[in-house]
């Protein structure tokens, strides 16, 4: 029967995402205990955080350039309408400094730094090199996923900040170009509406957003199993997981801090 | 004897070959895009065989990898969108009336495809990618080659087919949950009626136009792009993972810029019409 | 209390998904000596040595190192047996991110309180022993397999371990490289006291280098001599292994 199928099809699927958080809770309890006491490797931190600074920066900024200019260009049939250009940076400031800049800046960074993570560490996996420093009484938590984690975690913050600015910029733009709408027009606008407020909400995300970008690209490059394939299912899987936490845990900041 | 390249030589040298790269690389893709429209005339053309079973195949894996993928994150996405959008049109107009209607017309003619291709292009695009690069770093694409088959149109025509329609079809029904979601929202959080809520009056004919281009498009771009990324897979497991990324980059990336493109497309036509 | 060897295996049993591959495997090895385990692909070689550091938790029986029972340590307890047991993989598995001497620089760094530099400089020391100075700053994907190696039995040697687990070393090398490595495995074992325990299916080296042998047959230790006796050794079945005949009294599965 097709029911019985679907259903046995939805139980297994079931069962594997419980495995997968099960792992990664698993995982981030074990980044944590090796944090205390915090012996870090401050070199191998460094070395990550210009990797992935220097790898994802310049996507991240042409998305949040876009991101900045399609708000603007959603928004204008309605400030078109009204003649109220004023709103025009309120409208597009406020969607992106609280939910599309961190998002959209979220997904390419996990599809850029957090695909690439899992890449390494998949084929570390396979090729053993990670039991390589096991043998060597080197713990790969403590010394390769703790440095990734906090990395990961800096950078997109950093990231989302000069993202929104950049976003902030790329609406001016646009405004310009599509709407005739003057810079100091968009700037007030901004100003006038936008409060410290909805920069940090997009902030706090994005510290969020970072951490489980982190652990899910982590714990699945850590998993991998058979070779090249496996590397390559791996990947699809960590940032579809990835893609999947930030959407819930901005349900969840969004609600908290309201 | 040769005399070693003077400094601007060496200078136009050292930036030029990005840029002859990046040239490179943009032909490919547009080669593999003529590549797969080619593909299609011949397989649907005189004498050619239609790979319809490839295609109800790659639908079927499209739709059974990404639909509760699409529901859960459009879903999500669609109430925190209306609790933000409620929370300042109630700070600043005090009226929430409107907030079903303007929220359906952006949900229709951006959001709702867009954000369902951002999904898919994680989803589908990666899987494209790791398949394709897999099999050409263990050299099945040269076996394919062997026995007479041009990979392009084996695998990739059913995938630019299958993804194209599968698109369009996700899109319906993510823009569907986001709508739901957003008005269950506006409900409970804010008390705004069903009834105001889901009033369709401002959807117009071109609304939906666009986001079904917008949808196909999508569709489109995103195996073509991360097929372009896996046949360009080279070495072992880390030319597989380094393709898988650069697809989910590749075609990410592409959805925002096509939808710019798109929307502003769309703004020049209509104007403060849309 | 009996005196226990050096290392030594107890009653071990191990079995993947059902199927055993060690069934009460007994093996006692002394200090400073130079063991090799041979038998047919598949009979636990390489899962004896990896239960001795802890890479495999061992179904049944005991196993103990320098008078400590290791068989029961979790991963955190396994690190001060592995600072003391090196081992180097089949495949070399070098950092393939880091040139040889960051490679070789990196346990110094960790485990001997060297600073970056000294740790460099130190590293660079090791692989000239190795008879890597020229290479010191190549990635191992540069590399052939010989040098893959030798650079980490540098690595491994950082820790100055007392016993080293060599898995299949010569394997895939040609055999100028084979007695290469061959050559350094005794001059450890001469030098530093060493005490080297090799998985291997080269004769020859098995031949020139070791001391003893244990033969693996059927999940157990079935002969245990030296080189000369083994190869004098009237047992049928070690006889077959040595001379390398498809055919006799061997029961291997799948055949």
């Amino acid at each position: 029967m097709i029911g019985e199928r679907t259903l046995t099809l939805l139980g297994a699927r079931a069962i594997a995402v419980t495995r997968e958080v099960g792992g990664i809770a698993l995982m981030t309890g074990q980044v944590l205990r090796a944090l205390l006491p915090p012996r870090l490797d401050g070199r191998e931190l460094v070395r990550n955080l210009h990797r992935m600074g220097n790898r994802s920066l310049p996507i991240v900024a042409l998305t949040a350039f876009f991101a900045g200019g399609l708000m603007v260009v959603q928004s204008a049939p309605f400030v078109k309408r009204l003649g109220a250009t004023s709103l025009a940076g309120w409208a597009a400031g406020y969607a992106v400094l609280r939910e599309i800049g961190p998002i959209l800046i979220g997904l390419m960074f996990s599809g850029r730094v957090g695909a690439n993570n899992t890449a390494e560490l998949g084929t570390m996996t396979v090729t053993e090199q990670l039991d390589g420093l096991r043998a060597l009484a080197i713990d790969p938590i403590r010394y390769l996923i703790v440095p990734r984690v906090l990395a990961m975690l800096i950078m997109l913050t950093a990231l989302t900040i000069i993202g929104d600015l950049v976003a902030l910029v790329g609406a001016a733009v646009v405004a310009y170009l599509v709407l005739d709408i003057d810079w100091r027009t968009m700037y007030f606008s901004f100003a006038d509406n936008l409060t410290p407020h909805d920069f940090f909400h997009g902030v706090y995300k994005s510290v969020a957003f970072g951490a489980a970008i982190a652990l899910t690209s982590c714990y699945f490059g850590v998993t991998v199993k058979g070779g090249a394939v496996g590397v390559g299912r791996a990947v699809n899987a960590a940032v579809v997981a990835a893609a999947v936490s930030i959407m819930l845990l901005d349900f969840f900041i969004t609600y908290a801090t309201a | 004897m040769s005399a070693a390249p003077s400094l601007p030589v060496r200078a136009l040298a050292a930036l030029g070959r990005p840029v002859v790269a990046a040239a490179r690389a943009t032909l490919e893709l547009w080669g593999v895009l003529i590549g797969t429209l080619a593909g299609i005339i011949r397989s649907y053309g005189k004498g050619g065989r239609r790979p319809r079973g490839a295609v109800l195949a790659q639908m079927y894996a499209i739709g059974n990898r990404s639909l509760v993928f699409v529901a859960v994150t459009l879903g999500f996405i669609g109430m925190v969108m209306m609790y933000q959008a409620c929370l300042q049109f109630s700070r600043a107009i005090g009226d929430l009336s409107q907030v079903g209607l303007q929220f359906l017309r952006l949900v229709v003619s951006d959001f709702g495809p867009t954000l369902t291709a951002m999904m898919l292009a994680t989803r589908v695009g990666a899987g494209i990618a790791a398949e394709i690069g897999s099999m050409k770093v263990t050299e099945q694409l040269d076996a394919l080659r062997m026995s007479g088959v041009l990979p392009i149109d084996y695998l990739l025509v059913p995938r630019f087919l299958a993804s194209i329609v599968m698109t369009v079809a996700l899109t319906i029904l993510g823009a569907a949950i986001m709508y739901g979601a957003g008005g269950l929202t506006a409900w409970l959080s804010f008390g705004v009626n069903p009834r105001t809520f889901f009033d369709p009056a401002m959807v117009q004919p071109r609304h939906l136009a666009l986001g079904l281009i917008k949808a196909v498009t999508y569709g489109a771009a995103i195996p073509i792009v991360s097929g372009f990324c896996g046949l360009r897979a080279r070495g072992s497991s880390e030319g597989v993972g380094w393709a898988t990324t650069a697809a989910v980059v590749g075609s990410s990336f592409a959805v925002i810029a096509l939808d710019f493109a798109l929307s502003v497309g769309a703004l020049w036509l209509f104007g403060g019409d849309l | 209390m009996t005196a226990r060897a050096f290392v030594e295996f107890i009653g071990v049993e191990k079995a993947f998904a059902g199927k055993p591959v060690l069934r009460g495997m007994d093996l006692a090895i002394g200090k400073g000596e130079i063991l090799y385990i041979i038998g047919t692909s598949g009979v636990g070689k390489s899962v004896t040595i990896k239960h001795l550091v802890g890479f495999l938790p061992i179904d049944r029986g005991e196993i103990w190192f320098d008078g400590q029972r290791v068989d029961q340590l979790d991963e955190r307890g396994f690190y001060p047996v592995r600072r003391r047991v090196g081992m180097v993989f089949q495949n070399a598995t070098l950092f393939d991110a880091m040139t040889l001497t960051e490679n070789v620089a990196l346990p110094l760094r960790k485990h001997q309180g060297l600073g970056w530099k000294a740790a460099l400089a130190d590293a660079r020391r090791r692989l000239a022993q190795v008879y890597l100075a020229d290479f010191a700053d190549r990635y191992p994907a540069e590399l052939s397999d010989g040098m893959r190696k030798r650079a980490a039995i540098a690595r491994t040697l950082t820790l100055a371990p007392e016993v080293v687990l060599f898995d299949e070393p010569t394997t895939g090398l040609d055999p100028v490289n084979a007695r290469r490595i061959d050559r350094l495995i005794r001059e450890l074992s001469r030098t530093l006291g060493v005490t080297a325990v090799v998985v291997s299916h080269d004769l020859p080296s098995i031949m020139s280098v070791a001391d003893r042998v244990a033969f693996l047959y059927q999940g157990r230790v079935h002969a245990l001599a030296t080189p000369a006796a083994l190869a004098a050794s009237a047992d049928p079945i070690v006889q077959q292994f040595i001379a390398g005949r498809s055919s006799g009294p061997m029961e291997t599965p799948g055949f």
